[in-house]
């Protein structure tokens, strides 16, 4: 069954003019958002996953530009709309929650305050209309006391709670995408656990679209549909969960799965990615992967490998993406 | 918040016990004698006989080791005798209450620009940041922080009165202070500008009104620029915080964005800075009321100061410290109510 | 090292304020230097301005003397030597203060109970005194004169400084007690002091140069009041004393000797002006990479 999507990011490029020169945040990202699924876009710090989802909302700084690339959705390009229009779907189509829920609402005003205001704004309710509405958000969301709640200020709230009222005001407008900005990095890991499943609860109910960006594999390995990796501004592999997990085929997909401390197999050493993570403003020539990867070999120096699609639901941006199958049967092999 | 302010009350007194100590350090000083040329009209001195000079002394802990002395001279503050004034004649208490109404006056007028221009300069360039605006305003801060204020004040005299014969120097003109001066003027704050307006003598008001343009504009040209720098750093601080992304996230305009989040924190700190700036302005009043030769406390300091008033000049730092102190204390109180996190503890 | 400080070098040329303010202390610093070359003092005390006319009204620019005359002194050596003033009490001020201000600070901070309380009660007693008053009332007692105003400025200066160092130390402190199961007295010292010096060095000297200017004008201020340096002195605050008596006398006329306002007080904010642009210069570069 072919769903439309119901946005599609096609060759992202988001570049920042820095005073030491240009930052290539996103070069060149490709994904589709289906609704009621959840995109997990994974990769390690710096690789350009938040930029990537505040470049769909259009929010970066003055120093980020979008240099190219569409993003649709329903029809529309959202980076050719005004920014009034624009204005009228943020928080309202598509909402966004960010990974400190102390440092991301404001600590002047009150909890309900700051739902009622998004209320207001888009469902042009008045105000005690909007109140009810936050605190039944607010319930919703699993704040004991709500009626309470919502006239405290962010700072007498719990960590957990914040980041459930965040929620709560990212969700006050029903909206049809939520962008979550590694929503859980911040919190204790049971709490994380209760995070995510209030979100997979509100997305059955409401039936939305969620954009999960982390850098835990294990996050994504339970909450997502589909993965898109990225390293170095760049989308390299994108596939289904279970795929990606059971049958990566970028190198560096295979590298951070190797990563992960194995229970069922032993290990001497811990396995990890040899090398570091590039310096933006001197990325390496060709495949900005190669200077760490097991597999590269002259042509991954010189030129840069497209993203090609290699099975329905599965792309990749290598060159020898057949070497990790036949590296991943050797391993296979040896295991058995 | 309660236990907030009452901590701050309770240091109230040991600051003030502090400041009483360092000027009563100073004064005695001075030595016995002299000290009794600050106490007493140097005109009726000669005149006393031995048992009255007696019961001055002892008065006055004149006889008696230091601490008396310091209890007493405590004692003798706080009833109001202060001493006797060279500079004006009279008793030093009568002598700052003549003079205070006039500072008070120049003062709060000049919080006006200070603040109105001062603030709102400051979000107009934190907001539109490395623009043409924002390095223009920069440069007319930098440039407002480095003048000194008498020397603003004299080019303000040379090109308003010597030049353009607008704004005198002075507090009144001549026929002004006259009515003044006379039983038909009621007192009803002893702010002139005020009372002149009660009184209905319109053309009272706007002879004040004259004589104190150019000394607010001297005032305020200092601490503007001040007031200008912490706004706009302040605002460009919290303009870069989470929150005004997520306000942004929102959907809400711009100027929302700015209005409403980012002003509101914005101001906290500039509230506790601009609260003591605005003291230091009663400070400035020295300079200011010096250069335009004006009635205050701050002419009266000055002139003290050269003519070697000692009672004067203490009880002079004792008025100003009183201010610093408690305009503090208004500041932290502010500061507190307005910030919830520290409100709510 | 190296690469670094040329990094600095290269971030302050581009900034144009601090290029003119870099400048314009240079220049001010030559102009000190050579002042005997500029103008060759002519009586045993090189700082008093000769008199050049027993006639006190002022005069004109004229070939002779390039800013003019007032109270019977030439401007022009007034503001030549009076810049070797400016920096004499400017910088003297702003080390010593600073200097006790880090010692007292330093002892607060390190020792904290209720060393740090009363070092701190003391501190906030000292503030409570608006500065130029204290200046004020200092000099009517210990006298007139350029060297008591300096200690007048030195005594009600340091405490800025105190508090930037115990805030520093207190900040360490913060760090290291997490470790301090069992330490030594000294070892912790020395730790402190080794995680403390790096970080203040430059705070330090940011605020000390921001705080020249003003000092400067509460030190020019007190001259012009009569309180500073005696009369004659080559002191610009001296120099504006004399131009006020002019300004106030004569309305309508005072346009005249505009010479005797404007010369001694563009110099005085331009010399405030390059120490601004060049505090605010070095924040810029060097505060940024202290927040990390």
């Amino acid at each position: 069954m072919k769903k439309e999507p119901i946005l599609s990011v096609r060759n992202l490029k988001t570049y920042f003019y820095t005073e030491d020169g240009i930052v290539k945040a996103v070069d060149g990202v490709d994904f589709d958002v289906y609704q009621g699924e959840t995109l997990g876009i994974v990769g390690e710090s710096g690789c350009g996953k938040s930029v990537t989802s505040l470049s769909i909302l259009r929010l970066l700084d003055e120093k980020g530009k979008i240099v190219d690339g569409s993003i649709i959705m329903e029809g529309k390009d959202l980076l050719k709309l005004s920014e009034e229009k624009m204005r009228s779907i943020r928080g309202n189509d598509i909402a966004m929650i960010f990974q400190e829920p102390m440092v991301a609402l404001n600590p002047v005003f009150t909890v309900g305050d700051q739902i009622t205001e998004a209320i207001v704004l888009h469902q042009k309710t008045d105000e005690v209309t909007a109140k009810k509405m936050a605190v039944d958000l607010l319930r919703k969301v699993g704040i004991p006391e709500p009626e309470k709640r919502v006239d405290e200020y962010p700072h007498e709230l719990s960590g957990g709670m914040r980041q459930r009222a965040m929620i709560a005001m990212a969700l006050s407008c029903k909206p049809k995408i939520l962008i979550a900005d590694e929503p859980t990095t911040s919190l204790d890991v049971t709490i994380q656990a209760q995070i995510m499943e209030l979100m997979k609860e509100l997305q059955r109910e409401y039936g939305m679209a969620i954009i999960l960006i982390t850098h835990d594999m294990g996050v994504i390995a339970e909450n997502s549909d589909r993965v898109v990796v990225m390293y170095a501004g760049k989308a390299v592999e994108y596939a289904e969960v279970k795929t990606l997990f059971n049958d990566p085929k970028h190198p560096y997909t295979w590298g951070l799965l190797h990563a992960i401390p194995r229970l069922d197999i032993e290990q001497q050493r811990l396995y990890n990615i040899p090398g570091v993570v590039p310096n933006p403003l001197k990325f390496p020539k060709g495949c900005k992967f190669n200077p760490r990867c097991e597999f590269a070999e002259e042509i991954c120096r010189r030129e840069e490998p497209e993203l090609k699609q290699i099975e329905e639901n599965h792309s990749v941006r290598c060159h020898f993406w057949e070497k990790v199958e036949e590296a991943k049967r050797a391993e296979v092999g040896e295991r058995v | 918040m309660v236990a907030y302010i009452v901590r701050r009350l309770l240091l109230l007194p040991l600051i003030l016990f502090g400041i009483s100590l360092i000027v009563f350090g100073m004064i005695q000083s001075l030595g016995s004698d002299r000290l009794l040329a600050a106490y007493v009209n140097p005109g009726l001195l000669d005149k006393l006989k031995p048992d009255q000079l007696e019961r001055i002394k002892d008065k006055y802990g004149l006889n008696d080791p230091m601490v008396i002395r310091y209890f007493k001279w405590l004692g003798n503050t706080i009833k109001g005798d202060l001493g006797w004034s060279v500079v004006g004649k009279e008793p030093v208490k009568d002598a700052l209450l003549h003079r205070l109404p006039w500072t008070v006056e120049l003062a709060l007028y000049s919080i006006i620009p200070v603040v109105v221009v001062g603030v709102w300069l400051g979000i107009t360039a934190a907001v539109n940041r490395d623009k043409f605006v924002d390095h223009f305003v920069r440069i007319f801060a930098v440039v407002g922080w480095s003048f000194p204020d008498f020397v603003f004040g004299l080019l303000v005299l040379m090109v308003f009165y010597s030049v353009l014969g607008w704004f005198p120097p002075g507090n009144l003109s001549f026929w002004a202070d006259e009515v003044v001066k006379s039983p038909e003027f009621r007192r009803y704050t002893s702010l002139l500008t005020i009372d002149a307006l009660l009184n209905g003598r319109f053309d009272i008001f706007f002879d004040g009104l004259r004589h104190l343009i150019a000394p607010i504009l001297t005032m305020s040209w200092l601490w503007w620029a001040y007031l200008l720098r912490i706004t706009r750093s302040s605002m460009l601080e919290v303009l870069s915080k989470e929150y005004i992304r997520t306000a942004r996230a929102k959907g809400l305009s711009e100027r929302v964005v700015i209005n409403k989040h980012a002003k509101r924190n914005a101001m906290i700190p500039v509230l506790t800075v601009g609260g003591a700036m605005v003291i230091r302005l009663f400070a400035g009043t020295v300079i200011v009321e010096m250069v335009f030769n004006r009635t205050g406390m701050g002419s009266f300091t000055a002139t003290a100061a050269t003519q070697l008033d000692y009672a004067s000049i203490m009880a002079s730092v004792l008025f100003y410290s009183l201010i610093l102190v408690l305009g503090n204390l208004v500041i932290d109180i502010l500061y507190a109510a307005t910030d919830p996190r520290i409100r709510l503890g | 090292m190296r690469s670094e400080t040329k990094r600095i070098l290269r971030r302050l040329l581009r900034n144009p304020s601090a290029v003119i303010g870099f400048s314009l202390l240079i220049f001010f610093i030559v102009v000190a230097i050579a002042a005997p070359l500029i103008c060759p003092p002519q009586s045993y005390n090189p700082y008093m301005i000769p008199i050049v006319s027993w006639d006190l009204t002022p005069k004109p620019p004229s070939d002779g003397h390039p800013f003019g005359v007032i109270a019977g002194r030439d401007i022009f050596y007034g503001i030549v030597w009076g810049t070797r003033t400016a920096f004499r009490v400017g910088l003297l001020v702003t080390l010593i203060s600073t200097a006790i201000g880090l010692f007292i600070g330093s002892i607060a901070g390190y020792f904290g109970g209720w060393i740090d309380e009363i070092l701190m009660r003391i501190t906030d007693i000292f503030l409570s005194i608006p500065y130029i008053l204290a200046a004020i009332v200092i000099t009517s007692f210990l006298g007139m004169g350029l060297n008591n105003v300096m200690i007048a400025l030195v005594a009600f200066g340091w405490m800025a400084a105190a508090r930037l160092i115990r805030g520093n130390i207190l900040q360490v402190r913060e760090e290291q007690y997490v470790l301090a199961a069992k330490a030594l007295g000294v070892k912790n010292f020395l730790i402190i002091m080794k995680h403390v010096l790096p970080n203040t060095i430059f705070p330090v000297l940011i605020q000390a140069s921001m705080r020249i200017g003003s000092l400067v004008i509460t030190a020019a201020a007190l001259s012009f009041l009569g309180l500073g340096a005696p009369i004659g002195y080559a002191d610009w605050g001296s120099l504006l004393n004399f131009s006020r008596n002019w300004l106030l006398g004569a309305s309508g006329e005072a346009f005249k000797y505009w010479y005797a306002i404007v010369y001694p007080g563009v110099t005085m904010v331009l010399f405030v002006l390059a120490w601004n642009l060049v505090g605010d210069a070095l924040r810029d570069v060097f505060d940024p990479r202290l927040r990390g």
